[in-house]
């Protein structure tokens, strides 16, 4: 079933072209990877997704549903969740109440039944906590559950902040680049937790440098260059398209062959 | 030398001192923990605060004390407030003194001019400032730092100009006098004492409210706005709502701190409300600590004493008090609320250090 579609998109910033009518879909369930060389349009083709950022023309539908004109917050109301490239934890919280700040559409209460501190709202907050130790345990993070977040190493404020968008329960969720910075131990334990997220029934849209990780992951994959798309396909077939080889061996970067 | 070591015990606890460690402990016991600001729920602590609340006028039954203690009761509810805007939401404003005034006025105007009975003014007020804080933060909030800082100021001396050339309506630069003391149900608030409990009282409410929703939902979205805008609404937190949210409840505080100031100093003129108050409350914040609710009911208390203190130097009490906060902003640049026990357990680990170090020379 479809549950995300990107029509004829366009972002430019200040006439230089980012994204140039890309189209594409999610189908639900699988996980699909996004890849290309520096600068060819994956994080602001998630902005716009997530609604960071509008686009200057093209549809983005998600389940159905016209989201283009929507603000991020009501996307993610929707239950579209995502993590970032920069890291973006809240390190002036603990770690559990990161997670439970992330479950935060699902909470009840508002300004002054919150202060008033009524019994729909005690009974609501102690099932989140409950519900934050139980994810921060299957990260692996239960122990740290009372320190400050900008206290973790790297690698775990990272999982933490798949932990926070995790805990929103989203359908969708958009992964910037998880991968970076980690330790191959970690890129594969994060492999592991990803799939397990899938088998959830959570779809999952990854933007990825490291291309081992990827292919091993995804059931399809696109490719971005200058801001058009160039492949899709499963990640063999995409391997072996001689338009994807020749934007990465123009640009010296990255092969997008072996680990 | 190792005769020595066997003979010396290391660091030996000496009578004499108990004398320096009687004061730290109590110190630490009064000063909230560390890290108290994790930990969000009641504590046994509060109910020592609250009997300390209680018992305070008693120990000192100066009418003077209860009146500087009335004051800082009055500040603490309005940076009380302020800290949940700027501690929390991780906001700026300097035009909370322009709630406070709103708050003042309101008051002023319907006991002295309508005859309101003082507890529904009282009412009143707060929500006269929560409407007005509601229709200029709907488009200031979205300014920030600075910006924002620039057009709040700028709110306040809108508000001084508006108060100072209505003269029909606020008394212009003299003021409204003869403002009625507070009153509820027959009881009129008319001793030192009586105020005391009355401000005190309102504070520990606006307090347990403040808790309560720190600890809740609200709190966790306001300090997700405060590190990260783009994080908050990544998971569905509407930013905008929650600063205003929390824009009119500070501006809720203000408008009763402000009514309660009215009653109680029976005047309400422009100059009290001036940007002087605003730089006073936000270094009420400051001083205490951001992000700390204990933080601004230490710091109205620190200030407010100190302000009594200083005023017997008459013209050195300005520069003294200006060196005194230079002082403590550099040696507690987090506040007093959030540091001090971390001070105080430094100094207690330094202490110790420093008598094993001796005790272990020849």
């Amino acid at each position: 079933m479809l549950l995300l579609s990107i029509e004829e998109i366009v972002k430019e910033y200040d006439g230089v072209r980012a994204l140039n009518r890309v189209s594409l879909k999610v189908d639900q369930g699988r996980i699909k990877g996004l890849i290309g060389p520096n600068g060819a349009g994956k994080s602001t083709l998630f902005h716009l997704i997530s609604g960071m950022e509008k686009p200057n023309s093209g549809k983005i539908y998600f389940k159905g549903k016209n989201i283009t004109a929507m603000e991020s917050h009501e996307r993610a109301v929707l239950g579209i969740g995502r993590t970032f490239q920069t890291l973006q934890i809240w390190g002036n919280m603990t770690v559990v109440e990161n997670v439970m700040a992330g479950m935060d559409r699902r909470l009840k209460g508002g300004l002054f039944s919150c202060g008033l501190w009524l019994p729909r709202v005690r009974r609501s907050e102690e099932e989140a906590l409950k519900e934050a130790k139980e994810i921060l345990d299957s990260l692996g993070l239960l122990g740290k559950w009372e320190s400050m977040a900008s206290q973790l190493p790297y690698g775990k404020q990272k999982l933490l902040e798949l932990g926070r968008a995790l805990s929103m329960k989203p359908d969708l969720l958009l992964l910037d680049e998880p991968a970076s910075g980690l330790t191959l131990t970690e890129i594969d334990q994060l492999s592991q937790l990803i799939l397990k997220v899938r088998q959830g029934g959570v779809t999952i849209f990854i933007v990825e440098h490291h291309m081992g990780m990827v292919m091993e992951i995804a059931d399809e994959i696109v490719v971005l260059h200058n801001g058009e798309r160039i492949a899709e396909g499963t990640p063999d077939f995409v391997r072996k398209d001689p338009q994807v080889v020749e934007a990465y061996l123009t640009r010296h970067h990255e092969e997008p062959s072996r680990r | 030398m190792s005769s020595q070591r066997t003979k010396a015990p290391q660091a030996r606890f000496r009578k004499r001192d108990l004398f320096y460690l009687a004061p730290l402990w109590f110190i630490s016991l009064i000063a909230p923990d560390p890290y108290l600001y994790r930990k969000k729920e009641f504590r046994k602590k509060d109910l020592f605060y609250l009997a300390a609340i209680c018992l305070a006028p008693w120990i000192w039954s100066d009418p003077h004390f209860h009146h500087l203690m009335v004051l800082a009761g009055i500040y603490a509810i309005l940076s009380l407030g302020l800290s949940l805007f700027m501690g929390y939401a991780g906001q700026i404003s300097l035009g909370h003194a322009a709630f406070f005034g709103i708050g003042a006025y309101t008051t002023a105007i319907l006991t002295t001019r309508y005859a309101v009975p003082a507890f529904l003014a009282f009412w009143t007020s707060a929500l006269s400032a929560a409407l007005i804080a509601y229709l200029i933060g709907r488009p200031i909030l979205k300014m920030k730092g600075y910006f924002l800082a620039l057009a709040t100021l700028g709110f306040g001396e809108i508000f001084l100009v508006i108060v100072r050339e209505s003269p029909n309506l606020t008394g212009g630069v003299v003021g409204i006098f003869g403002i009625p003391w507070f009153s509820v149900l027959g009881v009129s608030f008319d001793t030192y004492l009586k105020q005391y409990y009355l401000t005190w009282g309102v504070l520990t409410g606006l307090f347990i409210f403040s808790k309560n929703l720190v600890r809740s939902r609200v709190g966790r979205a306001l300090l997700a706005v405060a590190a990260s805008e783009d994080a908050a609404s990544s998971v569905g937190i509407c930013v905008s709502r929650r600063k205003l949210g929390v824009f009119v409840l500070s501006a809720l505080f203000a408008g009763w701190a402000g009514s309660l100031f009215a009653c109680i100093m029976s005047t309400a003129n422009p100059e009290a409300f001036g940007l002087g108050f605003t730089i006073l409350i936000v270094m009420m914040v400051i001083l205490g600590g951001m992000g700390n609710l204990y933080g601004p009911i230490a710091g109205a208390i620190l200030l407010t004493g100190l302000t009594d203190i200083l005023s017997k130097y008459q013209e050195y009490s300005l520069p003294l008090y200006s060196i005194i906060l230079i002082l403590l902003l550099i040696f507690f640049p987090d506040g007093l609320g959030t540091r001090l026990n971390v001070r105080i357990i430094y100094l207690i680990g330094y202490w110790a250090k420093k008598r094993k170090r001796e005790g272990g020379k020849p």
